[in-house]
């Protein structure tokens, strides 16, 4: 059986070498499938990677407070990825914030209220740039670097504004704009601070600090008509250690605060990017189904080269049969080719997908992952298809008659 | 050295009132019908016969290529009904080699592959596979051409390539449908030689032909006419006699014995009369 495998092998090989363009072009199928669903994969894992880092660059003594319940591993999850809900009201309020700065093992506390509106120095910004108001521990929560000036201050004059160094450019034409005015919803601040360029929109907070411009939370109370809306909470604990105890401590704290109502959410860990992840995968997922079509359609292109063959060596079948070959034996040979044709295509659609990956990163800011996952998802989906679609053609040929095969004309 | 049938051996091939149906209702035809037939080892037997009396649809039942429609086949003792198709496949290949009129090799393998072909499904290893097809080719003063493919050669040598590859796992039964068929005279003798040539080491050779003149070569002549033994030469009178007898079917052992007697006065009738018929055609 070891032979007659290897035999197989063999034959497929010179059999697939005889017949190259037709081939090649059934691969090309398989190929163009399975590249498609290894570029979705490997880009959207990269996507997912980028929020797993920054939480793990965080020391892991991060903690989120999120208003509303929800539940972690549901998918409902993703429509709360995005903080910016204006039509609700919040359930965290100012007073929670001054509560949680006195919760025992709790370093640093910020509010993210993320507000909308017309940002216009020079020239006007996008209208998606996000107005943060904050509090001045964000720098140190979410380890922002300042590129120059100062991040916001509360010492400082409260209209003051600390700006992303996109933001500089798109209304000021320059990165240096220490100390120029620019006007939130017709509110003049003036800019005390240049942000770092972090190269990162898809983060735990959803805000591309960029191109963000960050006020204090008192301008941005007056800028939403003296309302506080708290869309997120980032808490920061004194060690990695005590961040347990500290959300235990929070929770009781904000459960007695708003009259037994669980009405929030502590999340830390892989819990903060789960959403944001569970997004990319679901719409990772979307797509991949998409280029599953392409994947069948090249699954259809190898049935029907298999039994154009079958057919053109009817004969063959003849021979081999009256030489002493079982339909076991049969069925075998004709899988085995279009288990390599299936395999070809697959192990090509493999590398293709990547560089592709690789090719499409260039103009995003992250880079795809490789991963053994990917690799299996590849090998499989071109394996079974290969299977799949040879098993009938592989069949149609063990089950034909010796006699009329050999009467077959050549 | 020529051997002999040994008569005391029990038979190779035994065929008892075997019937091969084609085609329902108006349209059935039956392609033999009734054949009783004993085939010792050794024995080199031509079938002859006219076009559509059965001839090669016999060949393929006597190789298992076939199923017979009624009847019984035995092959070394066992009946071939009892046999699976993966049993039967395996018998294919390690006691039955069969040479076919249009030889049949496999256009996109060369020559050597084309005669280790048969050792494959014997799970024989690919370099041993070769060595084997290499002696059998040189055997049949070939083995120059090894690396040709087939189209290279010509119409007798691409039949001694065909049977080169029937020989090449040794097989107890060789049979050959017109073998002939495709070849010219002196062609035609060559091949023959090789056959009688194996005939000679033992073997048990079947061979449809269409040509009188080769049945020179064989040891026993059967003529088939609508799908039933018309003559044959050579009757194994007492071994298959007894054979039968033992049988119950047909009847008593005496009824049997006076039929088989008939039939064998019959046939030494008609085998006289073709003999005469040949020798007319020949003036």
């Amino acid at each position: 059986m070891r032979f007659l495998l290897l035999n197989h092998i063999q034959n497929a090989r010179q059999s697939l070498h005889s017949n190259r363009l037709r081939s090649g072009l059934t691969m090309l199928g398989v190929t163009i499938g399975v590249a498609s669903i290894t570029t979705i994969l490997a880009l959207s894992a990269g996507a997912s990677k980028v929020i797993g880092d920054q939480v793990d660059a965080l020391s892991g003594n991060i903690a989120v407070i999120r208003p509303g319940i929800t539940s972690p591993d549901s998918l409902s999850n993703l429509t709360l990825a995005n903080p910016h809900r204006d039509f609700a009201a919040s359930s965290l309020t100012e007073a929670d914030i001054a509560l949680i700065s006195n919760v025992a093992h709790v370093e640093a506390v910020a509010p993210l209220m993320v507000l909308s509106g017309t940002v216009k120095a020079d020239s006007v910004a996008p209208s998606e740039t996000p107005i943060v108001a904050t509090s001045p521990e964000l720098e140190l929560i979410s380890n922002l670097k300042v590129q120059d000036g100062q991040f916001i201050d509360s010492t400082v004059d409260q209209d003051t504004a600390t700006i992303g160094a996109q933001l500089s450019i798109d209304i000021f034409g320059t990165d240096h704009s220490i100390g120029k005015t620019f006007t939130i919803r017709g509110k003049p601040f003036t800019v005390i601070g240049i942000l770092k360029r972090t190269n990162n929109p898809i983060n735990y907070n959803s805000i591309d600090f960029d191109t963000a411009a960050i006020v204090s939370l008192t301008s941005g109370k007056q800028l939403n008509q003296g309302l506080p809306q708290i869309q997120q909470i980032n808490v920061r604990s004194d060690s990695v250690t005590n961040l347990n105890e500290a959300i235990i401590n929070l929770n009781k704290t904000l459960i007695v605060a708003h009259h037994g109502e669980h009405d929030f959410t502590i999340l830390t860990g892989n819990q903060i990017s789960q959403p944001t992840s569970q997004l990319f995968y679901t719409i990772a997922g979307l797509t991949a189904a998409v280029a599953g079509i392409s994947l069948l359609v090249g699954g259809i292109g190898i049935m029907n080269i298999m039994l154009v063959s079958v057919a053109e060596r009817t004969r063959e079948i003849g021979i081999r049969k009256a030489l002493g070959a079982t339909n076991a034996d049969i069925t075998i040979q004709f899988l085995i080719e279009s288990l390599a044709m299936g395999l070809g295509g697959g192990i090509a659609g493999y590398v293709v997908g990547y560089l592709l990956a690789f090719g499409i990163s260039t103009f995003l800011t992250f880079d795809p992952v490789l991963n053994w996952e990917i690799v299996i998802v590849a090998l499989t989906l071109s394996v079974t298809m290969g299977t799949v679609f040879g098993l009938y053609p592989a069949i149609r040929a063990a089950r034909k008659d010796p006699i009329e095969s050999l009467r077959e004309y050549n | 050295m020529k051997v002999m049938p040994n008569p005391d051996s029990p038979p190779v091939i035994e065929l008892h009132d075997l019937k091969k149906r084609f085609g329902i209702g108006d349209a059935e035809h039956f392609a033999l019908d009734g054949i009783d037939l004993v085939i010792q080892k050794g024995e080199f037997i031509a079938i002859m016969g006219p076009s559509g009396c059965g001839k090669t649809t016999l060949l393929n039942i006597i190789g298992l290529l076939d199923c017979s429609t009624d009847g019984d086949y035995n092959l070394d003792g066992r009946a071939v009904a009892t046999l699976s198709a993966h049993r039967q496949a395996r018998i294919r290949s390690q006691q039955i080699g069969f040479i076919f009129q249009s030889f049949n090799l496999i256009s996109r393998l060369n020559i050597i592959e084309n005669v280790a072909l048969p050792l494959t499904y014997k799970g024989i290893g690919r370099t041993k596979r070769l060595t084997l097809a290499s002696a059998m080719l040189r055997n049949f003063h070939l083995n120059e051409r090894e690396y040709y493919m087939p189209y290279q050669l010509s119409g007798g040598q691409t039949q001694r390539v065909a049977i080169a590859r029937a020989l090449v796992n040794q097989p107890s039964i060789i049979l050959a449908d017109e073998p002939t068929g495709n070849l010219d005279s002196r062609s035609s003798h060559v091949i023959m030689e090789e056959l009688s040539d194996l005939h000679k080491r033992g073997n048990t050779i079947i061979m449809v032909t269409h040509n009188p003149s080769l049945t020179t070569y064989a040891s026993r002549v059967i003529t088939m006419l609508d799908g039933r033994v018309d003559t044959d030469t050579h009757t194994p009178i007492e071994k298959p006699l007894l054979i039968a007898a033992k049988r119950p079917l047909g009847g008593s052992p005496a009824l049997k014995a006076i039929k088989l007697k008939d039939r064998s006065s019959r046939r030494t009738r008609k085998a006289k009369k073709s003999h005469r018929t040949h020798e007319m055609s020949h003036k």
